[in-house]
């Protein structure tokens, strides 16, 4: 085995809660070296003699990258580790150096589109999973001091936030928050919006 | 979270009762339900559970089946994290053991240990959606 050296350059690639092992390629002119990835939570560290568990879609796969996602369900820490395989021949174990949990995921803005239509102000969100909840704040500009707010579970289609004023502009920003992690993102960039009508038109 | 869990466990759920032969046995609702425990007891029969499940079942669930031992390690795992937020209850002393609690707890332990190891363990992992829902209905 000492033949085929271990994967390097392993990292962990975590973005609103989607988690990937990735590794550098072993190289082996003239033939398809496979890899296989085993994680182990505090749980088999701990109470179950640190054993490992492997991870079957990522097993003997070409692939230097595996999603771990559904893997890395729970808020503790992990460790993860790949091996290289040419035919009956193994590479040691490449370890993540450090622990990895979910906590540590980036969050990023939510990708959002606001509209008018007509005196209605609605908002559009991505969705993101069933671990996302939406702030999303709005407010009329130039009443900044005066800002709305409209916290979202599920995000399954447009939602109204406000009536506006005639010709008003509103102002909108929204932020994601996990709750199994306890973290939010930081806020999308502001659009505003001009509702239909004229001013001049409620003057009269 | 309970919720991941719950999606856990519902994935396997089929899986490991087809794994227990003994119906007519209960570990967690034999002879009285979760259900009768006093609101006052639920924290710490709860705390108790989960090293319950932590300590004695899960190490004795490993299957021949990848996605279930997968499974198990998820739901495992967040057993602890549950645990741990559990246990800042517990050193603050708003997790107190009356004795209704510590009887109940003896008899689990006693249902337990009443078949040979690998039976209750499965047995009492197919019975996770009976301490869900108490844990749903009650907290």
């Amino acid at each position: 085995d000492a033949l085929l050296p271990a994967p390097q350059s392993i990292s962990i690639l975590s973005t609103n809660m989607k988690h990937f092992l990735t590794w550098s390629p072993v190289i082996v002119q003239g033939a398809t070296v496979r890899y296989s990835v085993e994680f182990q939570g505090e749980y088999e560290r701990e109470h179950a003699n640190g054993s490992w568990i492997p991870i079957s879609e990522c097993s003997l796969t070409t692939a230097t990258v595996c999603n771990i996602t559904q893997d890395i369900s729970a808020t503790v820490a992990y460790k993860l580790r790949v091996r290289a395989e040419l035919g009956a021949t193994r590479s040691p174990w490449g370890t993540t150096k450090g622990f990895f949990n979910s906590t540590m995921t980036s969050l990023t803005p939510p990708l959002l589109r606001v509209v008018a239509d007509g005196h209605h102000l609605l908002v559009e969100l991505a969705d993101m999973g069933p671990s996302f909840q939406f702030r999303v704040l709005y407010w009329k500009k130039g009443q900044e001091g005066r800002v709305q707010q409209k916290v979202m579970k599920e995000v399954n289609s447009v939602v109204h936030l406000d009536t506006m004023e005639a010709g008003a502009e509103y102002c909108v920003k929204a932020q994601t928050h996990v709750e199994a992690i306890n973290r939010s993102s930081s806020f999308s960039p502001t659009q505003c919006v001009r509702a239909q009508g004229d001013k001049s038109m409620w003057l009269v | 979270s309970v919720a991941e869990i719950r999606a856990g466990f519902t994935a396997i759920k089929a899986n490991i009762q087809s794994r227990d032969p003994i119906r007519s046995l209960s570990i967690l609702s034999h002879p009285h339900s979760l259900h009768k425990v006093k609101s006052s007891d639920r924290c710490c029969i709860t705390h108790h559970l989960f090293s319950f499940y932590v300590d004695k079942v899960f190490k004795h669930c490993r299957t021949e089946d990848s996605f279930v031992n997968r499974k198990i390690s998820s739901i495992a795992n967040s057993f602890l994290s549950l645990r741990r937020r559990l246990g800042q209850c517990h050193e603050q002393n708003n997790c107190v053991c009356g004795e209704e609690s510590t009887e109940k707890f003896k008899q689990i332990l006693a249902n337990y240990e009443g078949l040979n190891v690998t039976s209750a363990a499965m047995k009492s992992l197919g019975e996770l959606d009976i301490l869900l829902d108490w844990m749903e209905k009650s907290h």
